[in-house]
Order: C-alpha cells, then sequence, then structure tokens
C-alpha cells in the first residue's frame, strides 16, 4: 500500500479519526423518537465489529497507521454495506434543530465508505459483479447488458421535442426492467400537463452503480455526458424519479466534477407535491386501500426529502396511509442499495424481508416507494417470504387518482 | 485441536475469528493510544457455551477479556497486551423474563440499555437509571461491571447496580454460578439478593470485569411516572460555587422526584456555543440566542405521580435554584433553551455528553477521568485541577490538549458524577504523550480523593500507580482474585493482576 493506493481515505482522514467509538452506529435504540436498530448489515451478520461503521472506522484508522494492509476478504467486507446512511444518521444524532454535536458535522460515513471503496476498486479489489456491471455501463450506457437503443424501447415510437423546460431522466433501471412504471410515470406527467421533453439517445447511465462500487473515473465520464445533454435540452430543471439518480445527479456531480450545476435537479415528487400546493393538479378519484410509505434512502436520509410523498399519498381520497414504525430518517434500508443487490443478492432480501414484517405488522394492504431498486427488491422479499402484501410505486397510486 | 477449532466447535464456524482485520476492529479504544490487538475473537449464545471458551482459556492459560458494547472509556474491553481471546456478549441480547408481580426484568447481559428499555418503556415501566450516557450502545453486563450512571435518573435511582437482585456469571474456571435470590432451589422469581447469606453477588457487581462473565441479570424496574417537569438555569457567576449549595439545599429538602440534575461549567458551555475553538458549531442553539455569552448552565428534570406533587415540588426546587443572586430560567421548551426538556423526553440523556466530543474540533476525542465526590468537595477539587494543568502545561502545550470539567451531575445522596477529564486530538505522533498525561491525570484525580466507578484498565492501575489501596486491602482483593481466577485469565492487567 502506497499514499497513492489509499488516496481517497487519506483525504477523509480527519473524519475518520474523529470517530468517537461510542457505538451507537452499532445499535441504537431510543423509544422517544422511534429510533429501533440502525445497520441492516450488523443486524444480518454474525455480529463481529466488522460488521458495523464503528468497528469499519476503526479498521480504516489502522490502515492509514499502516498496522493493517487491504486484502481481498476485508474489501468484500466494504462491499457488504447499503451505504443507507443509517449510522450517519444516529451518529450524535440529536433528532433536535435546537441541537447540534460536533461529531455528527465532522464524519460524513457514507462519504467514507465510498472513498473508501474508490480505493479498493483502484487497487483492483473491488466485486468480481459489479466489474461485469462496470463493462456494461462503458459499452452499452447502461448496467443490464442491453442495447443502448432499447431505452426508449417502452416509449412506441413516441417523439418528444428537442428542448423544453424540464428533461424528464429516465435512469436505466425502469427503462429496461420496469417499462410499465415508466410508462406510468409519463402518462402522470401527461395529465398533469408538465413541458418535458427526454434526452435520448444522449442520456447515459447517471453512474450512481459506478460511484457506489468505487470508480469514480467512469461516473465523472457519464455525468459530463448527461450534462452536456441537459444543456443542450435548455433545461432549467431535471426531473427524476430514480432515487438513485437523483442523488447522484444533484449531490454526486457537482461534488464530483467541482462546479454548481446550471440547473436544478428535481425529484418528481417534489415537483408535484409543488403543482398540488398551487392547484394545478388535483387528486380527485378515491383509492380505498390501506398503505404504507417507505423511504429510499438516497430521497429519505441522503436528500431529506420526506414530507413530498406522504403529502401527496395523504391527498389522495378514502386511502388509508398508516406510517412504518421506523420512519423517515429512522426507516430501515430495502437492503439494495450500494452495491448490495448486485453483489450479494440473497443478503439484499433478507434485509428487505426485515421491511415487509413490518408492515405486516401494521396491517397495511401495500407497501408505496419511490425507488426502483426500493420496489424490485421488496417485491423478491414478498416472494420469498410468501406475503400478501404489494409493493408500488408512489406513481401507481398517482396515476389512479388523477383525472 | 487447535483454539480455533476447539472455539469453533463451541460456538459453531460463523462465530469465532481470527482474521486481521476483525482482530484490529477490537483492538482500539477511544482515543487510538496502546491499541493491542487479541488473538481471537469468540461470540458465543449461552452461558454454557461461555463456561466451555473459559475451561478452554484456563488449560491454555490465556488472558480473556469479555466485551459487551465497547462504550467503556476508561478501556475496560481494550487487551492490556497482544493475544488472548475477546469474548464479544452481543448476540446475548434477549429479555428473558418480565415479570409484573416482582417488577423485575431478567434479560441476557449483552442487551443494551437501550433496547430494554425500549422494551420496558413500551410497558409503562423503565430501569429507573437508564444505564451510561452511552446507554443506547453499552449494555447491561457491562454497567454492572463497571457501576455504571449517569444515562438518566441518576439523581433519583443512583448507579445500576443498586437494581440488580439477580445475577449468572461464568465463573473462571467455567463454573455457572446464580446469585441472589435464585440461588435457593426453592425461589422461583428472583427479587432480591439480600437474606440468604453475604452478598455474595456484590462481587460481580462493579468488579471491572474481573471476577466472572455475566450472563445473566434481574434488574428491579419501577413504573414511569406521569407528570415531568424540566427547567434549565443560566447562572451568571459562582456555578462553581453555587453547584453544592443548590446540591445541599435540594437533598436537605427531602425527596422532590429529582430525576437528574446537571451542571454545566462556564468553560465549556463557551466551548460548546462556538465561542472557543470550533467556531462553526453551535451545540445547543437556543441557549446561545438568549444567552450569547456562554454562561454556565444548570437543569434538573424531575417526575411525580401526580400533577399537584409534581407542582408543589417544583416550586420548592425552583425557589432553590432562583433565589440565588444571578440566576435566570429559561423558558419551557427546547427552543426557548430547556435542554432539560430534550435531555428527559428526546433521550438527551444518551447524548448529552456526546457534546464534549470534538469540542477542540475534527480528531478530538475524549481522555475521560470522570469520578465521582461528595458535591461539598467540588470547589477544592477545581483548585486542584487548575494546579495540575499549570503544572503540566508545557505538555499540554506539545499535544494541543485541553483539560477541564464538562459537566457535573447529582448521582445518589449527595455525590456528584464529575465528568472531567483531557480532550486530546486523535494523532498517531501524540499517542505517547497523550498517554503520559492521562495517567498522570487519573493519578491526580485518585490523590484528590475523586472516587472512580468505571475504572476499567486505566483507573484500576492508577489506584495502584499512587498505592491507593492498603497492603491489607489489596492482599484481600488479590485473595479473592486467586479464589475465583488462579491463572488471572480474566481481564488480565487490571489492577495489575498479570
Amino acid at each position: 500500500m502506497t499514499e497513492e493506493t489509499l488516496k481517497h481515505i487519506k483525504e477523509l482522514e480527519d473524519m475518520i479519526r474523529s470517530c468517537s467509538g461510542i457505538g451507537d452506529c452499532r445499535e441504537a435504540y431510543m423509544y422517544s423518537v422511534n429510533r429501533i436498530q440502525v445497520c441492516p448489515i450488523y443486524e444480518h451478520s454474525p455480529k463481529f465489529e466488522v460488521y458495523s461503521a464503528r468497528g469499519r472506522l476503526r479498521i480504516l484508522m489502522s490502515i492509514l497507521d499502516r498496522k493493517l494492509d487491504v486484502s481481498k476478504k476485508l474489501a468484500e467486507i466494504f462491499y457488504l454495506c447499503t451505504t443507507c446512511g443509517n449510522c450517519h444518521t444516529i451518529c450524535h444524532g440529536t433528532y433536535s434543530d435546537n441541537i447540534d454535536l460536533f461529531v455528527h458535522n465532522f464524519i460524513d460515513h457514507v462519504k467514507v465508505w465510498e472513498a473508501f471503496r474508490a480505493d479498493l476498486f483502484e487497487m483492483g479489489l473491488a466485486m468480481p459483479r459489479h466489474l461485469e456491471l462496470m463493462n456494461s455501463i462503458k459499452e452499452n450506457n447502461n448496467p443490464y447488458f442491453e442495447p443502448h437503443k432499447d431505452r426508449i424501447k417502452w416509449l412506441e415510437g413516441r417523439k418528444f421535442p428537442e428542448t423544453a423546460e424540464n428533461v424528464f431522466f429516465m435512469g436505466c433501471t425502469e427503462p429496461y426492467r420496469m417499462p410499465e412504471l415508466i410508462k406510468k410515470i409519463i402518462k402522470v406527467f401527461d395529465k398533469c400537463g408538465i413541458d418535458y421533453t427526454i434526452v435520448h439517445p444522449n442520456e447515459v447511465c447517471c453512474g450512481s452503480i459506478a460511484l457506489r462500487i468505487g470508480d469514480i473515473n467512469t461516473v465523472k465520464e457519464l455525468a459530463k455526458k448527461n450534462i452536456e445533454a441537459f444543456k443542450k435540452a435548455g433545461a432549467k430543471r431535471i426531473l427524476i424519479h430514480c432515487a438513485g439518480c437523483f442523488k447522484t445527479i444533484k449531490q454526486n456531480y457537482p461534488e464530483i466534477l467541482g462546479e454548481e450545476l446550471p440547473f436544478e435537479v428535481v425529484h418528481v415528487t417534489e415537483y408535484l407535491e409543488q403543482l398540488l400546493k398551487e392547484g394545478k393538479i388535483k387528486l380527485n378519484k378515491k383509492i380505498e386501500d390501506k398503505v404504507t410509505y417507505h423511504d429510499p434512502c438516497h430521497i429519505g436520509r441522503a436528500s431529506n426529502i420526506y414530507d413530498p410523498p406522504r403529502n401527496l399519498i395523504k391527498s389522495i381520497p378514502d386511502l388509508e396511509f398508516i406510517e412504518f414504525e421506523r420512519n423517515r430518517e429512522n426507516a430501515w434500508c430495502c437492503g439494495a442499495g450500494g452495491g448490495m443487490k448486485s453483489a450479494f443478492p440473497e443478503k439484499s432480501v433478507e434485509i428487505a424481508t426485515d421491511r415487509i414484517k413490518e408492515a405486516e405488522k401494521i396491517g397495511v394492504n401495500k407497501i408505496v416507494s419511490a425507488c426502483p431498486f426500493c420496489e424490485m427488491n421488496l417485491s423478491d422479499a414478498t416472494k420469498e417470504s410468501g406475503s400478501n402484501i404489494k409493493v408500488i410505486d408512489i406513481f401507481d397510486l398517482l396515476d389512479e387518482s388523477l383525472d | 485441536m487447535n483454539l480455533y477449532a476447539q472455539l469453533e466447535d463451541i460456538v459453531g464456524p460463523d462465530y469465532v475469528s481470527n482474521e486481521d482485520f476483525v482482530l484490529e476492529s477490537y483492538a482500539h479504544g477511544i482515543t487510538g493510544v496502546g491499541t493491542k490487538r487479541p488473538a481471537i475473537v469468540v461470540i458465543p449464545e449461552s452461558a454454557q457455551e461461555i463456561s466451555e471458551i473459559l475451561k478452554v482459556a484456563n488449560k491454555k492459560k490465556m488472558n480473556v477479556i469479555p466485551r459487551g458494547g465497547g462504550a467503556g472509556l476508561l478501556e475496560g474491553v481494550l487487551p492490556l497486551v497482544s493475544g488472548g481471546i475477546i469474548i464479544d456478549m452481543t448476540r446475548m441480547n434477549n429479555v428473558i423474563d418480565f415479570n409484573e408481580n416482582t417488577m423485575t426484568v431478567t434479560v441476557e447481559c449483552g442487551i443494551t440499555w437501550g433496547k430494554l428499555n425500549s422494551f420496558l418503556m413500551e410497558r409503562g415501566y423503565y430501569t429507573g437509571t437508564l444505564g451510561p450516557g452511552s446507554g443506547m450502545s453499552a449494555v447491561v453486563g457491562g454497567g454492572l461491571s463497571h457501576n455504571t450512571v449517569g444515562g438518566g435518573g441518576a439523581a433519583k435511582y443512583g448507579a445500576v447496580t443498586r437494581h440488580c437482585v439477580g445475577l449468572e456469571v461464568v465463573l473462571p474456571n467455567g463454573q455457572i454460578l446464580t446469585l441472589g435470590s435464585s440461588a435457593s432451589k426453592y425461589i422461583k422469581e428472583p427479587f432480591s439478593k439480600w437474606g440468604l447469606g453475604p452478598d455474595y453477588l456484590g462481587l460481580f457487581l462493579g468488579d471491572q470485569g474481573i471476577h466472572g462473565v455475566k450472563t445473566k441479570a434481574t434488574l428491579l424496574v419501577y413504573p414511569r411516572p406521569k407528570y415531568r417537569a424540566y427547567k434549565t438555569f443560566s447562572i451568571r457567576r459562582r456555578g462553581d460555587k453555587l453547584w453544592p449549595e443548590i446540591i445541599l439545599e435540594l437533598r436537605k429538602k427531602g425527596d422532590l422526584g429529582l430525576y437528574d440534575v446537571f451542571y454545566f461549567p462556564e468553560l465549556i458551555m463557551q466551548a460548546l456555543q462556538g465561542l472557543l475553538i470550533v467556531k462553526d458549531i453551535v451545540v445547543f442553539k437556543s441557549i446561545k440566542e438568549r444567552d450569547p455569552k456562554g454562561r454556565a448552565v444548570m437543569f434538573y428534570t424531575m417526575e411525580a405521580e401526580t400533577q399537584e406533587a409534581l407542582e408543589a415540588n417544583q416550586k420548592i426546587v425552583d425557589e432553590i435554584f432562583l433565589n440565588k443572586k444571578g440566576i435566570t430560567a429559561f423558558g419551557p421548551e427546547i427552543e426557548d433553551g430547556n435542554i432539560a426538556k430534550w435531555h428527559y423526553e428526546m433521550n438527551g440523556h444518551w447524548q448529552v455528553y456526546h457534546g464534549f466530543w470534538g469540542v477542540m474540533g475534527e480528531k478530538s476525542v475524549p481522555q475521560t477521568g470522570e469520578h465521582h465526590i461528595p458535591v461539598h468537595q467540588y470547589p477544592d477539587l477545581m483548585k486542584k485541577f487548575e494546579k495540575w494543568e499549570s503544572e503540566n502545561s508545557e505538555l499540554l502545550n506539545k499535544v494541543r490538549a485541553m483539560s477541564g470539567v464538562g459537566s457535573s451531575l447529582l448521582c445518589d445522596h449527595t455525590t456528584v458524577e464529575v465528568d472531567s477529564g483531557l480532550t486530546i486530538y486523535n494523532i498517531p505522533e501524540y499517542h505517547e504523550i497523550n498517554d503520559k498525561l492521562w495517567r498522570s491525570y487519573l493519578n491526580m484525580i485518585v490523590e484528590s480523593g475523586g472516587m472512580p466507578y468505571m475504572a476499567g484498565m486505566r483507573f484500576s492501575r492508577a489506584l495502584i500507580d499512587v498505592s491507593a489501596f492498603s497492603d491489607e486491602f489489596y492482599s484481600f482483593m488479590k485473595t479473592i482474585k486467586d479464589t475465583l481466577d488462579p491463572n488471572h485469565i480474566l481481564s488480565k492487567g487490571k489492577y495489575y493482576f498479570e
């Protein structure tokens, strides 16, 4: 190991050495704020320290101090993380706007995990399945080994204007794996009279997977291509549904490129909530059902978008909404993020099954989410556990309720 | 059969590891000072498994350190020397029995105070004292070993050990022993530790883990009162003198239902309010808005069974505070500066100490010297702290370390816990001096009459370093240790039992 091979964590050394070692990131229960557990990986592990954020920060400290070498086995442990950010929420997090503890400001855990993965990737220690996905992104502009031209196959020939006020960023998962969902999204856009376009064939994978795996150079290239495409379309605003794409473009692009984006990046639930508040759309049709909302980590904990999806759901007549016991910043991750679904699919579903059991406990029929990864993984868990709970997207509800 | 294979046989292959990175994750204390790597980590799920592990360790004369949440600040779970077995207790984290008739709860000792109290609070109860300040992460076994206190309820309920009426321990020779009323085969529900003879259970309370491995504990539980009050005060001056005066006045009024009483001296308040080193973070924003100078703060939380009792007690307590010159109260809500409400109602009792971490900016961590003293000694103790600081200023400056008092809180009768210590930078080049300063600081506290409660490796050795014990006492202590643990395998090095 050299300074060069550890350059990404070296940059975050102050964060790593700021760890207090208290270990609330290992397990925390707080009755008053509905905090129940922290780390989905730790809870589904034999419970050695290395499966908790504290243990991992300790290991990074030892690596920086040259007391420990990086190995393939160690790398695997660091890839066994959904990067859900629950460890950051609990780390000296007070749940009060009036009380702000130092260390919470000093450590950005997800940044540290991703930085170390960048080092691991450069050392050639990424997970083999991740490398396959990266090859597909480089060859096809998507991680699904699908031809780039098929990104708009679901549109069945529909044409879009060259320019528009809004660009709808499709992402990869919905066009290639969930065409019915993306059809519903644009159907809702059309019902709402939104001025938008798509930027095919210039749209490429957002790079979320590359970033979570640690392939920073690829993310940079993808970011530049997408930004260029957005500029070309004259967009003032990029509308995104996929939670992973949203976080990557809104938060990670400016960080990675070191520049502000010349347009707004808005989650579709934020945009539609605004239209609802302004009275421009109405959710009139009744839906008689009992649902809960699952906060995707990328738009919840990472982006602080909690109320817009809830406000939309709660505006639907007759729809009964019940919160998960663990909700908002305490929400339990679905288990799919951070490259987990591709590298550790069984563990991913195990974690998602926790969420299904929680939904059964509160007596809902459906889990609503706003992330294709959460939806897929939670659905897999319902199949695996034989649950009758249905997992749907918020756009399933919006389409049904809008005139 | 080698050690690894023997342990694998006992706990199963998933729960034993000697991977270098696994071992390294157990080798750190809070500060990075003196890290040592164990030889093997094992995560059992029953007393029987622990018994087998200890038998193997005894045969091989291997050092064993039981480890709970790993949240202790005095290196209670750090290997003193390289090698040895760490028994990670965190798989043993279940509530075994909740008995509303005896008002007790029996738990596996690897359960956290947070998990246990969430379970109890859902049912209208709590453990009274809610464990240590790190109660979200710290476990019951660690709390009982360290006589822990401070995570809520210290003024009303004292240390957690007071509430332990039953214990199952595994002795270093592997024998599983039941203590307290359940030592009688005719007593089916544990309810008291007295009556069958001497307090042998007490041998294992506050023992710093040197006598046995705690596997099961029965604790008294209490109904959580419905009526609570909280108030936070700004102290214009003379906080160090007013603190003992107020505490003694409060105590002399009898039982006022005080759950916690805290004091934050001026210097720490200034540090927390962005007035000293870290300027861009204000810890208590609503206090800063009303008191930009960063004055000292005191607060109390109080419980009662009726609104009338609450109001009557609050009147008495408020008068004691507000009759002192220069003391004013903040408003009732957290946004008015009443951090006491956060402390009680939002689990701030498990976070209030977290404010002292990072007080000198990134990489700054505490080397604690927290201890107990009778409250009237507080002003004198402050003078001793100042003297130590001046005598050690050169070394302190060399590593940019700071010493002082974070908070003090009422524990039990007239005792206060003084959260004093050092804040140091976790930088490898500083570790040697940091270590030296820490030793000297702890020695000074012991010599000043401070009473450690969570001794860990650090304070237990400081007690011996400054010859705090008489020869007779230390010999008595050693006799007991030798009897229970003739090979000195358990928590090797504490009190210099090697």
